[in-house]
């Protein structure tokens, strides 16, 4: 992990209209260059908010954001260009097959011809999605869709990826090829930025989390180094329960 | 721009992939044409030979009068004449049996001694005028008085409706009134010759005094006759053009709800620019279904015996209503599409709201035939203005310059319903959470 901060967050504040509570209250972060950076928390902490924010999907009520040193209120169109986004829905057109998809997506990113053609054909082969390739994205599997989705995210090689809930309801198989690929791509200089429900795969994949509730920030280190530092919970998971309580939040 | 013409593309592919929603846009309005243009000219038109309508003919007079009106509706071309049922004369109970089970539409019936009536009153009015001559003996004309006037009865199916009864009593009146006329004046004249007998009766040949002449004023050098294809090639070609959006706010919202919005908007490509490219595509959709639908009228109706659509010269009036309408539907496409949050919504109020404008605008209904309170909502319609642009061009030859009142106000439609969605979507995000 570099020690290179790629993306700093500064007392960002966001209240949805007609909420009294703020969605995330005054949280601070940097993001270093290289890492694979779990966002954790349970239903309404806050961790779609702040990747919605930092997509620019939003306007936060107060706070800064930079990435790779631009600021998303001044030069939002040029880190467009810089991330990729892998949203939890599933962000396709279903009637269009896999290439017309990719191919859509890639010329937003202003990739076109050949270059693209052979980079949307290399991507569905490590995905194990070829020979679909011209058939209609209705006609896939719950997990060549994640697949595909996060193709679509990662087409245009970008610096910084935020990845919400990859691999949630699919099977093992998709997702072991979906966790290897972002770990290559991270050893390859992409950022990732992740949120996930899952703490085994956070705790394995991820070299920093940060354990969010009710829009705060309420821990933030390396997985095993929060479970070393509370040696009574054994696992990622039972620290988290411990800090967000057992109780069940519905958003 | 290139992003515009990828995004272009993608929205093509998509309607293309939508089978339904293209049978929408140009199955649905081509069938309408035709078979509005088909019912509407074999109601009242040029496939009369092969759909005269029967009538149950009762002469109970048997005289001039019944003999006549006989003679008069068998030599129309809009009537058959059905004088016995089973080879047996119908009388007026079989004749209200039968119109009463619906097996027939239309009977008439001549009472008896009807013509003899009208001789009497004739022969009374012939005397009465000769005795201000001072011909006849004082108190003749006392005993004499008119006989009481008889009914022709016309008996209908309740189920007609009330614009083709008018019709049919209309013609059943000219005949009668015709034909009492010509009794009158041959009745009287036989009448003189009766009382005078040294006056020697002339032939006269009755004449009418007045005569009708329809007359189509127009802005054309040479006025044309109107046709039933002149009101729905336009008519339900509008219709069709609003119906635009069904496939508009379903492919707004699926983007929506399938979160392809959301990778679409953390793209580096501007909102207005991916909106901007699915209205290109629409407006040339609409455009595509007005020219397929004119020329639908030009060269398919007449496969059917149905009169062609004459464009003539008037190409460029046609282009401009016709792209103002577009683009006044595709407002009304892009406002609903931002406002409703599902498919379903979008759907049903996007019909059911066409329907209403198109009825409120004349395309089911015409204008002249609503109360006053419905003509004045009805000018409110957009469906109306695009209609009377397409009338000015096509019933009275109207130009450019004829319809710019139809065309500034569906251009300003379009303006109103764009602002507004862009004003609606700055206040709720598009995004779902």
């Amino acid at each position: 992990m570099s020690d290179q901060i790629i993306i700093r967050i500064k007392e960002l504040t966001k209240i949805y209209k007609g909420s009294e509570e703020p969605a995330i209250n005054s949280i601070s972060l940097d993001i270093y260059k290289d890492e694979i950076f779990g966002l954790l928390g349970p239903n309404g902490a806050g961790k779609t908010t702040t990747l919605s924010i930092l997509c620019g999907l939003f306007t936060p009520n107060s706070g800064t954001v930079s990435i790779d040193g631009l600021d998303t209120r001044s030069h939002l169109h040029e880190i467009k260009q810089l991330i990729g986004v892998v949203p939890q829905e599933v962000a396709l057109y279903p009637t269009l097959t896999a290439v017309e998809n990719l191919t859509f997506f890639g010329n937003m990113y202003n990739l076109k011809g050949r270059f693209l053609r052979e980079k949307i054909m290399e991507r569905l082969k490590v995905f194990g999605l070829e020979r679909f390739a011209k058939k209609k994205v209705s006609t896939y599997s719950g997990g060549m869709t994640r697949r595909l989705n996060l193709i679509a995210g990662l087409l245009h090689d970008p610096k910084v990826v935020f990845l919400d809930e990859p691999t949630v309801g699919i099977d093992v198989q998709s997702r072991i090829v979906i966790l290897n690929y972002l770990q290559e791509i991270n050893k390859a200089g992409t950022t990732i930025i992740y949120t996930s429900h899952y703490m085994e795969e956070a705790e394995n994949l991820c070299s920093r989390v940060a354990i969010m509730d009710r829009g705060r920030i309420i821990s933030i280190g390396n997985p095993k180094e929060l479970v070393d530092e509370h040696p009574e919970f054994k696992n990622l998971e039972n620290l988290f329960l411990a800090l967000t309580g057992k109780d069940l939040r519905d958003g | 721009m290139l992003k515009f013409l990828y995004a272009c593309r993608k929205e093509l592919l998509l309607l293309l992939r939508d089978r339904a929603g293209l049978a929408v846009l140009f199955i649905m309005p081509m069938a309408l044409i035709i078979l509005m243009s088909l019912f509407q000219e074999i109601g009242w038109g040029t496939l009369v030979m092969e759909s005269r309508i029967k009538i149950l003919f009762v002469n109970n007079d048997k005289d001039t009068l019944g003999l006549n009106i006989e003679k008069g509706l068998r030599s129309s071309s809009y009537f058959i004449i059905i004088d016995s049922i089973n080879g047996k004369p119908i009388t007026k109970e079989v004749a209200r049996d039968a119109v009463k089970k619906g097996n027939y539409l239309i009977a008439v019936v001549i009472p008896d001694g009807v013509t003899k009536s009208i001789r009497t009153n004739v022969r009374v009015m012939v005397t009465n005028t000769l005795a201000g001559f001072g011909m006849y003996k004082q108190g003749i004309t006392n005993n004499l008085s008119f006989k009481q006037t008889d009914t022709v009865t016309i008996l209908f199916d309740p189920t007609i409706r009330s614009s083709f009864k008018s019709a049919v009593v209309s013609s059943i009146k000219e005949y009668t009134y015709r034909i009492e006329n010509e009794m009158m004046f041959g009745t009287f004249n036989q009448e003189i010759a009766r009382q005078f007998p040294m006056y020697k009766p002339p032939k006269i040949d009755y004449r009418e005094a007045l005569t009708f002449r329809e007359e189509f004023p127009s802005y054309r050098l040479v006025e044309k006759m109107p046709n039933t294809v002149q009101h729905n090639v336009p008519a339900w070609t509008i219709f069709a053009m609003f119906f635009i959006v069904i496939p508009l706010t379903g492919s707004l919202i699926k983007e929506r709800e399938e979160g392809s919005l959301f990778r679409l908007l953390s793209m580096p490509v501007s909102y207005a620019e991916l909106m901007l490219a699915k209205c290109a595509v629409y407006f040339l959709v609409c455009l595509l279904q007005c020219a397929l639908m004119i020329l639908s009228g030009m060269y398919i109706l007449p496969l059917f015996h149905i009169p062609m659509l004459e464009i003539g010269n008037q190409f460029f009036p046609i282009l401009v209503i016709s792209i103002s309408t577009a683009l006044a539907a595709l407002g009304f496409g892009l406002m609903i599409g931002t406002v409703a949050t599902t498919n379903q919504q979008a759907a049903a109020f996007g019909s059911v709201s066409i329907v209403i404008l198109g009825a409120m605008g004349g395309i089911w209904v015409p204008i002249f035939l609503m109360p006053d309170i419905m003509q004045q909502i009805a000018s409110y319609s957009p469906l109306n203005w695009a209609l009377h642009g397409f009338y000015s061009i096509f019933l009275r030859g109207g130009g450019v310059i004829h319809i710019l009142p139809q065309t500034l106000k569906l251009l300003l439609f379009f303006v109103v319903t764009v602002l507004f969605s862009i004003i609606y979507r700055q206040i709720k995000s598009p995004i779902k959470k």
